[in-house]
C-alpha cells in the first residue's frame, strides 16, 4: 500500500458559490474527477460510473458515511457555478462541482498529477479540453491516497476503496 | 395485440431502415444530458455484411443543428476527443460507437431531450447510400 501524499491548501468555489478548499476534504473520503461540462462522452460516462460506485457502497454494511465526489472543472472559463449546479448534481444529488481560476486549478491538478489543456484546433469560443481521465482518491486527512486509471468499473473501484479505507483505519 | 405489432414494427424500423441491405444499425441511443448541457453524444453499432468496406462520412439529424463524428481516446492517461472525417466499417465487420470510443457529438438543442424521446438520424456513406434510423434517448452510464 503506497503512503499518502499530503495536499497543500487550494482555493476553489463549489457549484453553490461556497468556498471549496483543503478543509472540505477533511473528515471524509473524496473521489475527485477532473473534467468539463462541454464534454459529452468521457465526463458523463465517468460521473455516471461514480454514481454507480455510490450505489454499490450504499449497499455495504458498516460504511457510516459515503465518500464525497467532487467534479473539478478543467474549463473554468465556461464552467460557471450556474452551469456546474445543473451538470454535477444531475448524476447524484450529493455530488459537488468545483472550479477556480487557472492558477488555483493548476495548484490542485499539479499536486495530484492531473494534466489538462485546450485541444489543438481550438478557437476562442469553440474548443475541446484534453484532460486526465483518472479518478483520484483522497483520504480524510486531505491526502492523495490512490489513483484509478481507465477503464473504470464500479465494482473494482468500490472494492478497492473499501480495502484502502480499511487499511487506513487499521494504521491510524 | 395491436400494440405489440406496432412495437414490433417500430423495433424493426429502428433496427434497420437501409437503402443498402448489407448495412445494419443496431442499438442506436442518445445519452440524456444534464439540464443546460451544451453537448450530447449518440452511440450505435454499425454492421457491414457486404464484401467491401463501408465508409460513414456524414450524419444529419433534424433534432440537432450539427452532428460530428468523434472518437475519444485515452493516451498516457489523458482523454482527448479526436474529430473523424469518416468511420470505416470493414467488410464483414462491425464498428461499435460506444462511450469512451467512437461516438457522434451534437450541440444540445434548446428543448432538452429526455429519456423516452426518440431522435431521427440520417447516415450517409461514401458510396452515396443513406440509412435512416431512430435512436432512443436513454439515461445510462
Amino acid at each position: 500500500m503506497p503512503s499518502a501524499k499530503p495536499v497543500t491548501d487550494f482555493q476553489l468555489t463549489d457549484h453553490r458559490g461556497q468556498p471549496f478548499t483543503l478543509e472540505n476534504l477533511k473528515d471524509n473520503w473524496t473521489f475527485a474527477f477532473f473534467g468539463y461540462t462541454h464534454c459529452p462522452d468521457v465526463c458523463p460516462t465517468s460521473m455516471a460510473m461514480l454514481a454507480q460506485v455510490q450505489g454499490k457502497l450504499e449497499q455495504r454494511d458498516g460504511l457510516d458515511q459515503l465518500p464525497q465526489v467532487v467534479f473539478v472543472s478543467v474549463d473554468p472559463e465556461r464552467d460557471t457555478a450556474a452551469l456546474l449546479s445543473q451538470f454535477v448534481p444531475y448524476f447524484h444529488p450529493a455530488f459537488i462541482g468545483a472550479s477556480g481560476d487557472e492558477q488555483n486549478t493548476l495548484n490542485l491538478t499539479r499536486q495530484l498529477g492531473i494534466l489538462y489543456g485546450k485541444a489543438e484546433g481550438s478557437t476562442a469560443d469553440n474548443y475541446l479540453v484534453d484532460h486526465s481521465a483518472a479518478i483520484i482518491l483522497l483520504d480524510p486527512d486531505g491526502a492523495f491516497r490512490a489513483v484509478f486509471g481507465v477503464p473504470h468499473t464500479p465494482d473494482l473501484i468500490a472494492n478497492d476503496f473499501l480495502a484502502i479505507k480499511n487499511y487506513y483505519e487499521a494504521t491510524q | 395485440m395491436k400494440r405489440s405489432l406496432l412495437t414490433l414494427m417500430l423495433w424493426a424500423w429502428s433496427l434497420c431502415a437501409a437503402a443498402d441491405s448489407t448495412l445494419w444499425v443496431e442499438n442506436a441511443w442518445v445519452r440524456e444530458a444534464p439540464p443546460k448541457a451544451h453537448m450530447m453524444a449518440a452511440y450505435m453499432t454499425l454492421k457491414n455484411t457486404g464484401s467491401g468496406d463501408a465508409v460513414l462520412t456524414q450524419v444529419e439529424s433534424p433534432a440537432f443543428g450539427h452532428v460530428m463524428l468523434h472518437k475519444s481516446q485515452v493516451v498516457d492517461g489523458v482523454a482527448r476527443m479526436i474529430h473523424q472525417d469518416e468511420i470505416v466499417i470493414p467488410a464483414q465487420g462491425a464498428v461499435e460507437l460506444k462511450p469512451g470510443s467512437f461516438h457522434l457529438m451534437m450541440p444540445a438543442p434548446e428543448k432538452r431531450l429526455v429519456e423516452g424521446d426518440r431522435v431521427d438520424f440520417v447516415l450517409t456513406f461514401a458510396n452515396g447510400g443513406t440509412i435512416r434510423i431512430q435512436a432512443d434517448v436513454r439515461k445510462k452510464p
